[in-house]
């Protein structure tokens, strides 16, 4: 973990209210597939707290990117910054996605913007040669655009997409065409791996449960740190005594990935 | 590790010596040592840990936090290792470091209080303790407490005889006069005051007419409450002799000056530890400049010379 200055290189809108920042940073640094960074403009007075991104893709030694959805004052903020632009950012952040061996199966499911965290994941998967399938979810055709669809098409695993009105792909939740394919097959063994909206990741870690497969998902929460100090982000995990001692894990620490047996998703950390 | 520290911000307050005034506080901090790698602790004048309680606590149900205005709102609701557990796993690690461990103490009653400065008089490396009675997120202890000068008074009187260190007692703002609340502790026995804890404060979702925090109000922090702080510093400056530790909202150089001139002998760093981790380093290097323009032989020399 590093608390350094970014300097912009491109901060290029790809779909209406979807960016991708790029930053150059002055040092290397070793980024996992599914860990995050807290990000805001150098110098900011308002908003305070800087933002957690998840690290879409490391483009090079000293090269980062984020992808991220225009959603509210932290994130207005960033969108504002232009080429050469100085960005706080307090990075790697988090644990990682588990990596499956080559023989096993993966399933990813993305929805909306939490493709960002699963982007890097691919790459890996597709290094370790795990056969992999992908589900993808987004609101409309521009949003699936915004959330990188291009990107994770490039891999070539078979990928379903979905949409939520219809304008791309199935008219469905991402969760349709997955429950669709574990019928088919069970799933045969295969590791899921998910983020995206809370509602979304419930209904896959029920799936999950349900054909007996291991499910991780990435999860999210209004964050004061990123690092572990403020206690804000918790999630609420499962416990032996209901919501006693040890019952809120953070989730910048603590996670962000969780094995979804682990959540309360009758509880949602997102707030919203 | 050696490290050279700037003599002019050499501070004592109540016996205990601190390299320079700026301390990481209570509920920013964590237990000091997830800084270790963003910081020297070495430079560092001290800090205060996240409230300790006698028992583990497990806190409130999420979302704890909302950001506002110029400052964010939570209700963590004291989630904490407890003080057995801080004592054994978290004081040895940190005695590597040469920096000032003040333990926040918070129970839900007086003897949970007691209970918990018992338990952590056994650990070595602690400085002091500061009693919290005044955090807002709570339904009994804290701000109970801490809202009535004369509940106060009793648990600071109890505490000063439990402890084998010295008690620093954290303010609330949320009374209608500090002074009289800063007097009746200074009378039970404390040995400083630190001033002031969160402002309780509200924020609504519109849309689903629900507070935005799962506790419903929470405790206001962040540069938005500083004038606050800083008044009231001023008047409990007036109305005690105690040496006297200022927190509300200080990110910067010239805020930690403010709370200096109006009555504080050191200072603790909040809410900007979060957005700037390295925060108390700029500020420790911009009161040694200070010292130098100003010509200022010892940074005490500008604590309580506020001119009116």
């Amino acid at each position: 973990m590093i608390d350094i200055v970014g300097i912009t290189k491109t901060n290029l809108e790809i779909a209406p209210g979807y960016r991708l920042l790029r930053l150059a940073l002055d040092q290397n640094v070793e980024v996992r597939p599914g860990q995050f960074a807290m990000l805001r403009p150098r110098r900011a007075r308002e908003p305070l707290l800087r933002r957690a991104l998840a690290i879409y893709r490391v483009d090079g030694p000293r090269r980062v990117s984020f992808l991220y959805q225009v959603l509210g004052r932290g994130t207005e903020a960033l969108a504002q910054i232009g080429e050469g632009g100085e960005v706080e950012a307090l990075l790697p952040l988090g644990n990682s996605w588990p990596i499956p061996r080559a023989n096993e199966r993966a399933i990813v499911v993305a929805g909306g913007i939490g493709s960002a965290s699963v982007l890097m994941l691919c790459e890996e998967l597709k290094q370790a040669a795990v056969d992999t399938t992908v589900f993808f979810g987004a609101a409309n055709a521009g949003a699936a655009v915004g959330c990188g669809l291009d990107d994770f098409r490039a891999y070539g695993f078979p990928l379903t997409l979905s949409t939520v009105d219809g304008s791309a792909g199935e008219h469905a939740l991402v969760t349709a065409p997955l429950e669709r394919c574990l019928k088919k097959d069970g799933g045969r063994g295969a590791t899921i791996y998910t983020c995206g909206p809370w509602a979304m990741m419930k209904r896959v870690s029920e799936l999950a449960d349900h054909f007996e497969l291991n499910c991780f998902a990435s999860l999210e929460a209004p964050m004061g740190c990123g690092f572990g100090v403020c206690v804000g982000c918790v999630v609420a995990v499962k416990t032996e005594e209901p919501l006693g001692y040890g019952s809120y894990k953070r989730v910048c620490t603590d996670g962000s990935i969780f094995n979804s047996k682990s959540v309360r998703w009758d509880i949602n950390a997102m707030g919203h | 590790m050696s490290t050279n520290h700037d003599p002019r911000l050499a501070v004592t307050i109540a016996g205990i010596n601190f390299n320079n005034p700026v301390l990481g506080a209570s509920g920013t901090f964590g237990y000091g040592l997830e800084f270790a790698e963003l910081i020297d602790l070495n430079r560092l004048g001290g800090f205060v840990t996240k409230g300790l309680s006698a028992k583990p606590l497990s806190g409130n149900p999420p979302p704890r936090i909302v950001e506002t205005h110029g400052g964010m709102l939570n209700a963590i609701g004291l989630q904490n290792i407890g003080a057995r557990a801080f004592v054994e796993e978290k004081l040895p690690p940190l005695k590597r470091y040469d920096t000032r461990v003040i333990a926040n103490v918070f129970g839900y009653s007086d003897d949970e209080y007691i209970e918990a400065i018992t338990i952590l008089n056994d650990g070595e490396g602690i400085a002091a303790y500061e009693l919290n009675i005044s955090c807002p997120n709570v339904k009994e202890g804290g701000i109970v407490i801490g809202n009535s000068p004369s509940a106060a008074a009793r648990l600071t009187a109890r505490a000063k005889r439990a402890s084998s260190r010295p008690l620093i007692v954290k303010l609330s703002p949320n009374v209608t006069d500090v002074a009289e609340l800063a007097r009746a502790i200074a009378d039970a026995g404390a040995d400083c005051l630190s001033l002031i804890n969160t402002v309780v404060g509200m924020s609504i979702d519109v849309k689903t007419r629900r507070p935005r925090l799962s506790y419903g109000t929470g405790g206001l922090s962040g540069p938005a409450i500083r004038p606050i702080a800083v008044r009231m510093v001023y008047e409990v400056a007036k109305a005690v002799d105690l040496p006297l530790i200022g927190i509300g909202g200080i990110a910067s150089t010239n805020d930690a000056l403010e709370f200096i001139i109006a009555g504080s002998t050191a200072i603790q760093i909040g809410t900007a530890n979060y957005y700037d981790p390295a925060v108390t380093m700029k500020v420790i290097d911009g009161l040694s400049a200070h010292c130098r323009d100003q010509g200022i032989v010892a940074i005490g020399e500008i604590t309580r010379s506020l001119r009116l």
